[in-house]
């Protein structure tokens, strides 16, 4: 339910935006690791909770995702328990440890409630950077919000209630799923088909696919 | 308020595709996984389950999820359990070829901790 109202508090359907993918689609990832997310808030445990919503969002657009507490697990044995030990390590060392494509790197910049007389404002927001295995260059990025306010206006009685319901339990799960879907979402700034998506390969314009590519025989120029 | 939620379904339908995969709740494993790692054979069973829903509808079982599963068993000592579960995902997801291999060389050298079943011949097609 609250998803929904987080949905409509921001954009409703993501409007397609020009992006240059050029590097994306020359790399061509198929398999993605996801690696845990660095955290800029205060909560401890966002983290955690918000790998948790990862993996679904981008195996759903057609790639390969890394099972993301095994990768979690490896690498705190391997002494990288710190997020940031991860986010600062080489892509290409890290990829070719796991034999990955691409690295997915998370950050949480905002994941709050405020509770401001009757009414809970929760506020997620998140950066995503995915970067190539064999060049460590950048392939895409991804920027998102979501904000969540009870404000039923429908009384001070169902305000009570609207608050105390939120305040025992605001939930960030929802609001990072609409966010994380949204930062995916294609058309526009998300990510274009993976391979095991029908339209792999078919929902990137022409102008953008031999862009993509290094410009082999696509015009037998003089 | 209804009237909100309402037509907040209206464009969530408009908007959301159906998923590729059944994931049968994956994530929320996970997460309740993290909020309460105490529940660790609550976990296990759920991976599990998202192994045996899939299978048994017939459709693949989501990226991932093969290991996962086969990570949770590795991590209680069975080692010969877990190899099964990195092997269909080796077989299943081609791309994860590399890190499986990695694994089940791991997991053959793992000794049963006393008490578990040792992992001599022993492979058996998990829990169902």
């Amino acid at each position: 339910m609250r998803i929904l109202l987080a949905t409509l508090l921001t954009a409703a359907c993501a409007m397609p935006v020009h992006k240059d993918y050029s590097k994306l689609l020359a790399a061509n990832p198929r398999a993605i690791l996801i690696v845990p997310a660095l955290n800029k808030s205060v909560e401890v445990d966002a983290p955690d909770y918000f790998l948790s919503t990862l993996s679904v969002p981008l195996a759903e657009r057609g790639y390969y995702v890394f099972p993301v507490n095994l990768v979690k697990r490896m690498l705190e044995d391997d002494g990288l328990s710190d997020a940031a030990l991860v986010h600062g390590a080489d892509p290409i060392r890290l990829c070719n440890l796991f034999g990955a494509d691409a690295v997915l790197y998370a950050t949480i910049e905002r994941w709050t409630a405020k509770y401001i007389l009757l009414s809970t404002q929760v506020e997620v927001e998140f950066n995503y950077v995915l970067k190539d295995g064999k060049t460590g260059d950048l392939l895409w990025e991804g920027h998102e919000k979501s904000v969540y306010q009870s404000n039923s206006g429908q009384g001070l009685l169902a305000d009570v209630i609207m608050a105390a319901v939120t305040k025992a339990k605001p939930n960030y799960m929802d609001l990072a799923r609409g966010a994380n879907s949204r930062a995916v979402e294609y058309p526009g700034p998300g990510l274009p088909a993976g391979p095991y998506r029908p339209e792999y390969r078919m929902d990137v314009p022409e102008v953008v696919r031999v862009r993509g590519k290094p410009a082999p025989a696509s015009k037998p120029n003089s | 308020m209804h009237r909100t939620m309402a037509l907040g379904s209206l464009l969530l339908i408009g908007c959301a595709p159906p998923t590729m995969y059944k994931w049968s709740g994956y994530d929320v494993a996970l997460y309740d996984h993290y909020k309460s790692p105490q529940e660790r054979a609550l976990f296990v069973t759920r991976l599990a389950a998202v192994i045996t829903n899939a299978e048994g509808q017939g459709q693949r079982v989501p990226p991932g999820c093969y290991a996962e599963y086969g990570w949770a068993l590795y991590e209680e000592g069975r080692g010969a359990d877990a190899i099964v579960y990195f092997q269909k995902e080796s077989q299943h997801w081609p791309e994860s070829r590399v890190l499986m291999e990695k694994l089940i060389r791991n997991a053959s050298g793992l000794r049963a901790p006393a008490g578990a079943k040792g992992d001599a011949g022993t492979v058996e097609e998990g829990r169902k």
